[in-house]
């Protein structure tokens, strides 16, 4: 469909807008609804299918009845993030897993194991911690009953429309305004309160996960809406099979006979070890330690060294795997919008974040307590749909001014407006050739950083005002291309700006952690048109035993640090 | 891996395929009320149109569909 522009306006007002419908946004839903607000929920694919929920493995939870021990939890979270997790999160994200998992249950979704009382629990790699896994045909079937309850508590679900740019008046939020990819139409919500849960930031990778939608349009609408952001230079990665990212038998269920000619097509299957090309296991992850379990760097570090292509031992068969396939995939709640108090609100009045668009630091810098991911999205989600809902309840609404609204519009609108230009796929493949190699965005040095900084604040300058858009479908692309191109500013600006190793975040040039200068996290804002990073210490109560000798305070050991630091 | 084809004989134009496309590679066609394979490049392989597929109309390829984009398009 070709669309010149768009006239027609949809308003719509709710006390609530929740912004993504994985396992956060239908928390924040169904939990805002519990507190009588109305509420919408939207996402520019499906609710339910949307992000990375759907490829979730596994569901921590704490119970101390099954003989958990909250300081043997927290003390393995606090080494392995190698201090730099928020703390309050990480005990929140823990103790409040077991009221989410009751509320999962009572939803209907089910755990694997005998009953509900006594789930099957599965030992962490770490050895310290427990999860649960999902009983379920096929990937995603829980989110599905999530979006079931959505619609059970009378939140409305409206499905692909992209939220793209809020609205405020007097500084405070008061909602945004939303694309359709379907017909053309502006959304003008108006929202008491807004609730971003969008997921983190990739670059599209065509691998596993398959993240393609989670191009941080949260944090970059927030951002420049004056939200302030954090930990983007903490990368995650995941192995991925070349051939097909994420599987057909993991898709079809167990129920449905795989055809013939997709036979052998299943994902990655991870084996116990690693195997590089020369035949010779990675090394294993020291016991106790920082067990930087699913993180992957050791498959950047065996590239580097011309030792790739990387095998597993999965029990049916070699398979060839790639690391760093999914470039962007959050840390597990590193990175994304900063938490301004422990109930999901961020630095600008009237937004609140969850899930994965809410960097709650509750894994530091690596991310060791499996489940936990899933759980805080749960976790966040509810505790930010509440707080939104009591607060849109008390403050009421706002007339948004109608400057405001064009303002908005004519943002959302520029590269249709456009007869010529650039194209967003054409610009985002430019982004991933720049971004993705690994000696760019895992292993790094400062003259590698800065010489790609300079080509994407280029392309910020130059490409961005003239992608255009030549129907609805690209209009999507060229604001997610937007989004993408201001998150690879922030990941390479705080990746120069911390001038240290830590957990996934690996210097070259600084291969040491440097306590307790960078005991600290990296905060980034808007401050008079420029991006301004600052460093925000640590609590010094949250510090490690600085007399503890380096060696053990910090057990991994990356390369070239042949020097213990400090 | 892509998805290749829609086969309109089978598709019963339910939509469950578009709608639970993350990166909107399939559209629904107005006048045919089938789904049809509007935007394959940007296919990622997820494979959730074929698990959505209540009557097995979509085949996949084994070729990918890496596109080479000019700067216009």
């Amino acid at each position: 469909m070709s669309v010149e522009t768009i006239r027609e306006q949809r308003k719509i007002t709710c006390d609530v807008l929740v912004v993504g419908g994985g396992i956060a946004g239908c928390f924040a839903a169904i939990k805002a609804r519990e507190k009588g607000a109305s509420v919408l929920l939207i996402d520019k694919g499906c609710a339910g299918k949307s992000g990375q929920s759907p490829y979730a493995g596994s569901f921590m939870v704490f119970n101390p009845a099954w003989g958990h021990d909250l300081p043997a939890w927290m003390d393995l979270v606090n080494r392995t993030s190698e201090y730099v997790n928020n703390r309050a999160w990480t005990e929140l994200t823990i103790t409040q897993s077991y009221d989410r998992y009751r509320d999962l249950l009572q939803w209907g979704v089910r755990f694997a194991g005998s009953s509900e009382e006594n789930p099957t629990r599965f030992p962490a790699p770490s050895g310290v911690t427990e999860q649960l896994r999902f009983e379920e045909d096929r990937h995603g079937d829980y989110v599905q009953i999530l979006r079931r309850q959505v619609r059970k508590s009378g939140a409305r679900i409206l499905d692909r429309i992209m939220l793209t740019e809020l609205l405020k008046t007097d500084n405070r939020v008061f909602g945004g305004i939303g694309i359709s990819v379907d017909e053309p139409v502006l959304y003008v919500i108006s929202a008491a309160a807004t609730v971003l849960c969008v997921g983190a930031c990739g670059y599209k990778p065509a691998a596993y996960p398959p993240i393609v939608q989670l191009t941080g349009d949260g944090e970059a609408m927030a951002y420049r809406a004056g939200a302030e952001i954090l930990g983007k230079e903490f990368v995650d990665t995941h192995i991925s099979r070349v051939d097909i990212p994420v599987g057909i038998p993991n898709m079809l269920g167990r129920k449905q006979p795989v055809p013939p000619a997709l036979a052998g097509l299943d994902g990655p299957k991870r084996g116990r070890t690693l195997y590089n090309a020369e035949g010779k296991p990675l090394p294993p992850r020291p016991e106790g330690g920082s067990k930087y379990t699913f993180t992957y760097l050791e498959t950047e570090f065996e590239a580097h060294a011309g030792r790739a292509p990387i095998y597993t031992d999965a029990p049916d068969g070699e398979r060839e795997m790639v690391g760093g396939a999914c470039l962007g995939m959050s840390l597990r709640k590193a990175d994304g919008l900063w938490p301004a108090d422990l109930q999901g609100r961020s630095t600008l009045p009237g937004l609140f974040a969850a899930g994965d668009a809410l960097g709650t630091m509750q894994n530091g810098s690596a991310y060791a307590l499996t489940g936990s991911a899933l759980a805080n999205g749960a976790v966040s989600g509810a505790l930010a749909g509440s707080a939104a809902a009591e607060e849109a309840l008390r403050i009421g609404h706002a007339t948004i001014p109608e400057e405001e609204t064009s303002r908005a519009a004519q943002y959302v609108l520029e590269p249709l407006a456009r007869k010529g230009g650039f194209s967003p796929q054409w610009v985002t493949q430019l982004l991933q050739n720049t971004l993705m190699p690994y000696f760019v965005s895992y292993i790094k040095r400062a003259d590698r950083l800065e010489a790609v900084l300079s080509l994407v604040l280029y392309y910020r300058e130059q490409l961005d005002p003239k992608l255009f858009a030549r129907d609805l479908h690209q209009l999507r692309l060229a604001h997610e291309t937007r989004s993408m191109l201001l998150s690879a500013e922030m990941r390479l600006r705080s990746a120069l700006f911390r001038t240290e190793s830590r957990g996934n975040h690996y210097r070259e040039d600084f291969p040491c952690r440097r306590d307790p200068d960078w005991l600290a996290w990296t905060k980034i804002g808007l401050n008079n048109g420029k991006m301004e990073l600052s460093k925000v210490p640590i609590p010094e109560i949250w510090h490690p035993d600085l007399n503890l000798p380096y060696l053990e305070r910090y057990p991994y050991r990356f390369p070239g640090e042949t020097e213990p630091g400090n | 891996m892509a998805v290749e084809s829609i086969n309109p004989q089978l598709c019963s134009g339910c939509g469950a395929c578009v709608l639970s496309c993350p990166a909107d590679v399939l559209r629904m066609d107005k006048a045919l009320k089938k789904a049809v394979v509007r935007y394959p490049e940007e296919c990622v392989v997820c494979c959730w149109c074929v698990a959505e597929c209540p009557t097995d109309a979509i085949t996949l390829t084994p070729k990918r569909t890496a596109r080479l984009f000019t700067s216009w398009g």
